[in-house]
């Protein structure tokens, strides 16, 4: 059971008093939430600091234009408290940003909230957009899967944010129109949450609801994996699902995993002499230009997989169509399986391939 | 002038016949080596294959219906680096010709040991139509191909209002335009023609039919053009204009890494070098009461503008690449159009000469002179 | 008639153990295949698991990385990691239905030569069964 602030409002108007209360008694110099850019209903990333821009926010709007996890990582460390109000993938992401020292958690006031997945950006962003939106609030307010979000999201089961300091209600909550509760798991949201005047209760969330969405999206992700044909069929297979990459590596730019300023396959060690290729032109009588396209998979999978969050933003700005999150997100799970890690679970956790155990897996390939 | 090519007859097809010339270029020792369009696979794309068997070219699309991956980038990848010692022949439509001379005379690609083939181009389907459904695509593609057709409206955007379809420096072009069941293949360059030779390939054909019809098309697409740039315009003039154009941007940067100019390994945009610190950008909140993520959108596209936009083929990559189908190709052709015309230069069109910002005048672009006079407040100390 | 199929192993070895093992093997005479192709590194941690994967896709038969004995590494822990990148590319491998079994993973000290002998001779027994990799054929990759 944990303190639960208690909001007589709406939840988005609810959590929106608390940010404004917590802005305007200078508890936080900022927060960062999706917020409506203009009046088509594009959205963005905002880092707010003035109370009267949160009329543009939209926290819990069903679209990523960037994982957070990657804006959180350029607005710490911070030596005054922030808030963000993201979504569970974002955090587990920025959660394994700041394991690579790519950002800090101090000082950073994290809410999230039981998360019914994200429409794809052209699905959001598109024209007609209204109705699907609306369709989706509706289908998950009964704690339903709306057929419109990303094909990882319905195949997700963290859902339910891990390491926030403020867990939200949102998925299956019936009431979610009239009132707010604000579920406080850390002293840090005790504290800085003091002075706003709210009635307080002990609750948690509602293992019915959770239980009944886990079932569903398991069953999806069995359904998802079979569907996408990555497992098992070997090099051919993998060709036949990559061999229409173009090569735009915008997968691993917009990857909240991928922090390297200069990807290792963009860089000189995988740039080659013209006499590498007349080699072995030589002994294949044939190659690929530009080379490279299922190595590059195949070598990202081996620097990241184990802590891929399955967020979908690589799947969704692939220009050809690749079902690239899907992949990477079932071959995480195999990677990170291995060492029993689940991504952005713990900040105390380390990343498996920074630490080891002395007995543990014998000579491989035996 | 007119000029003589050699008279190709088209009975089994464009296809065959460019093939027919690549296996027997190959054979007869002119290229070691071709580089050639094959279906991948999955039959919903194309991948550049560098080949030296002359079996391999049946399996080859001379003319493939997409372009995933912009040609220049494909010679880039072979030549970039070190000296090679085989000849290498390649076709390719107009715009991954001249994109290939820009990045030859950035120093990206040798064109040394390349022969470069081109061809009158129908256009490209764009890549996410392609993928969803490329049998379909397959078919009006190959329709508008045999029947000649340079206005298919399946084509990318940028595609209907390209004036170069059929004129780019390659050294041997292949013309049908207008032509009825013959096409003409002829050289622009002395390699173009020494080839010519060596394969016995007799130039005996006139080229004023196909430049006509060429002429006629090109008009038709210059009107297009102007049409295309004029409903641009509002879109991209005044920053309000750009914001709203860009406000759908994500900042994947997907525009520039397909982009056959931008050749940069890191592109300064991405670099440590644009990124703010942590502090600063929460002064900045503070000044301005928010700011947006991804942050700088419309730095980086009219920077972008400012780095390359002398060099844009108008290929149409970019836009073809936008997870979020902002018409990118269409503004940098827009842009590029003005930033080109300043200096008389039309890129990729010569293969001789230097990019215009490798070299300068000392008397010229007396137009600014006088906007800075304008601009100085009065009485500056400065004349 | 066939051509017959000796297999290529690219195989990473540590400077400190395993190399100085295949050093050992050679001198006493012990018989390993002409199909181990050796590349000698400063310590098997420095191997990236991005090398194995270039040499699979490049057509190499089979990869095989040797290091010291867990415990015995020159820089004290690289195996340790060493062991668990591997682990990952082999398990990377099974989810793509690649041929993880073209993977191999052994430790060899200065003084085991036989060992080294040993497996080498069973790693290319266990390839020549497999037959050649078949992505060293394909144009597409
Ligand atoms: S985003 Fe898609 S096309 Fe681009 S590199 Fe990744 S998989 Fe390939
Ligand atoms: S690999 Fe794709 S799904 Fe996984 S964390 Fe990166 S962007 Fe998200
Ligand atoms: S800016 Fe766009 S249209 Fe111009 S060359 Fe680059 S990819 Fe092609
Ligand atoms: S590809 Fe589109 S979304 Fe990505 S940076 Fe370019 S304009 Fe923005
Ligand atoms: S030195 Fe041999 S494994 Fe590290």
């Amino acid at each position: 059971m944990n303190k639960v602030i208690k909001i007589e409002n709406g939840t988005k108007q609810g959590v929106l008093n608390f940010l404004e209360h917590l802005i305007t008694t200078d508890k936080i110099s900022g927060v960062l939430t999706l917020r409506k850019i203009n009046e088509k209903g594009i959205c963005d990333y905002g880092f707010i600091s003035d109370a009267k821009e949160l009329k543009f926010a939209d926290p819990f709007a069903p679209v990523m234009p960037i994982n957070a996890a990657q804006t959180l990582s350029s607005l710490t460390p911070t030596t005054k408290p922030i808030a963000a109000i993201i979504k569970p993938c974002e955090l587990r992401g920025f959660v394994e940003r700041v394991k690579r020292v790519q950002g800090s958690m101090k000082n950073v006031l994290l809410i999230s909230y039981t998360c019914g997945g994200v429409l794809p950006l052209n699905t959001f962003q598109g024209d007609g957009s209204e109705k699907i939106i609306a369709d989706y609030y509706n289908a998950i307010s009964k704690g339903e899967t709306p057929g419109s979000i990303r094909p990882t999201c319905k195949a997700c089961e963290y859902f339910v944010p891990m390491m926030a300091d403020i867990t939200i209600p949102l998925l299956g909550n019936s009431e979610s129109e009239s009132e707010c509760s604000l579920i406080m798991n850390s002293e840090f949201a005790i504290q800085i949450s003091k002075e706003f005047q709210c009635e307080i209760i002990t609750s948690e969330l509602d293992s019915k609801i959770i239980d009944k969405v886990l079932a569903v999206r398991i069953s999806e992700k069995e359904k998802l994996y079979n569907k996408t044909k990555v497992t098992k069929d070997g090099l051919d297979e993998l060709v036949n699902i990559f061999g229409k990459c173009v090569g735009c590596h915008g997968c691993s730019r917009v990857c909240p995993i991928c922090y390297c300023v200069m990807c290792d396959f963009e860089s000189h060690n995988f740039d080659y002499n013209i006499e590498i290729f007349e080699t072995e032109l030589e002994q294949k009588g044939a190659l690929r230009l530009p080379p490279d396209t299922v190595f590059f998979q195949i070598g990202r999978l081996a620097h990241m997989s184990f802590s891929c969050v399955g967020c979908g933003q690589c799947e969704d700005v692939c220009p050809a169509n690749i079902p690239v999150a899907t992949i990477f997100k079932k071959v995480g799970e195999a990677t990170a399986g291995l060492f029993d890690y689940i991504p952005g679970k713990d900040l105390e956790e380390a990343i498996p391939v920074m630490i080891f155990k002395e007995e543990e897996f014998e000579e491989i390939g035996k | 002038m007119t000029k003589k090519g050699v008279k190709i007859s088209l009975e089994k097809g464009l296809q065959n016949q460019i093939r027919d010339f690549f296996k027997k270029g190959l054979e007869k020792g002119v290229f070691d080596a071709v580089i050639l369009p094959v279906r991948v696979p999955g039959k919903d794309s194309y991948a550049w294959i560098l080949m030296n068997n002359a079996k391999l070219i049946d399996q080859a699309n001379p003319v493939p219906p997409v372009m995933p991956v912009q040609g220049a980038k494909a010679l880039k990848a072979l030549t970039r680096k070190g000296n090679g010692i085989i000849n290498v022949a390649t076709i390719m439509r107009s715009c991954e010709i001249r994109a290939a001379i820009e990045l030859s005379k950035l120093n990206q690609v040798n064109l040394e040991k390349i022969t470069l083939v081109s061809y009158d181009c129908p256009g490209a389907v764009p890549m996410k139509g392609y993928n969803r459904i490329p049998e379909e695509m397959e078919k009006s593609f190959q329709n508008a191909l045999a029947g000649k057709d340079f206005a298919n409206d399946k084509m990318k955007e940028v595609c209907g209002i390209c004036v170069d379809f059929a004129n780019s420096p390659a050294d041997l072009h292949f013309g049908f335009a207008g032509m009825e069941n013959d096409g003409i293949l002829f050289s622009n360059s002395d390699k173009g023609t020494a080839i010519l030779d060596t394969l016995k390939m007799k130039c005996s054909e006139d080229d004023s039919q196909w430049k006509n019809s060429v002429n006629i098309i090109k008009e038709q697409k210059s009107k297009n053009r102007i049409e295309v740039y004029k409903s641009i315009q509002p879109e991209v003039e005044g920053l309000d204009n750009l914001q709203t154009t860009f406000a759908k941007c994500i900042g994947c940067h997907n525009c520039q890494s397909v982009c056959p100019i931008c050749y940069c390994r890191q592109c300064y945009f991405d670099s440590s070098a644009s990124k703010q610190t942590a502090d600063y950008l929460q002064d900045k909140a503070k000044n301005r009461g928010g700011i947006g993520f991804p942050r700088d959108k419309i730095m980086f596209q009219v920077g972008r503008m400012a780095h390359m936009s002398l060099s844009c083929v108008s290929c149409g990559q970019c836009m073809d690449a936008c997870p979020v189908d902002i018409p990118v190709a269409k503004i940098f052709s827009y842009v590029a159009a003005k930033t080109q015309d300043t200096f008389e230069y039309h890129a990729g069109t010569t293969a001789d000469g230097a990019v215009p910002l490798k070299v300068y005048k000392q008397d010229e672009l007396n137009k600014i002179h006088e906007l800075i006079k304008n601009a100085e407040p009065q009485g500056s100390q400065h004349e | 008639m066939e051509k017959e199929f000796i297999p290529r192993i690219t195989s990473f070895v540590c400077k400190w153990c395993t190399y100085t093992g295949a050093d050992l093997a050679g001198t006493s005479r012990l018989q390993y295949p002409t199909s181990i192709i050796l590349l000698k590194v400063l310590c098997s941690s420095r191997i990236d698991p991005v090398f194995l994967i270039k040499s699979y896709l490049k057509g190499a038969d089979g990869v095989l990385i040797g290091g010291c004995h867990p415990g015995d590494c020159h820089y004290e822990t690289g195996n340790y990691h060493t062991r668990r990148r591997f682990k990952i590319l082999t398990e990377i491998f099974s989810t793509l239905g690649l041929p993880k079994e073209r993977l191999r993973l052994s430790w060899i000290s200065a003084s085991e030569g036989p060992k080294f002998a040993q497996v080498s001779n069973e790693f290319t027994d266990k390839i020549e069964n497999l037959g050649p990799n078949n992505a060293r054929e394909n144009m597409f990759l």
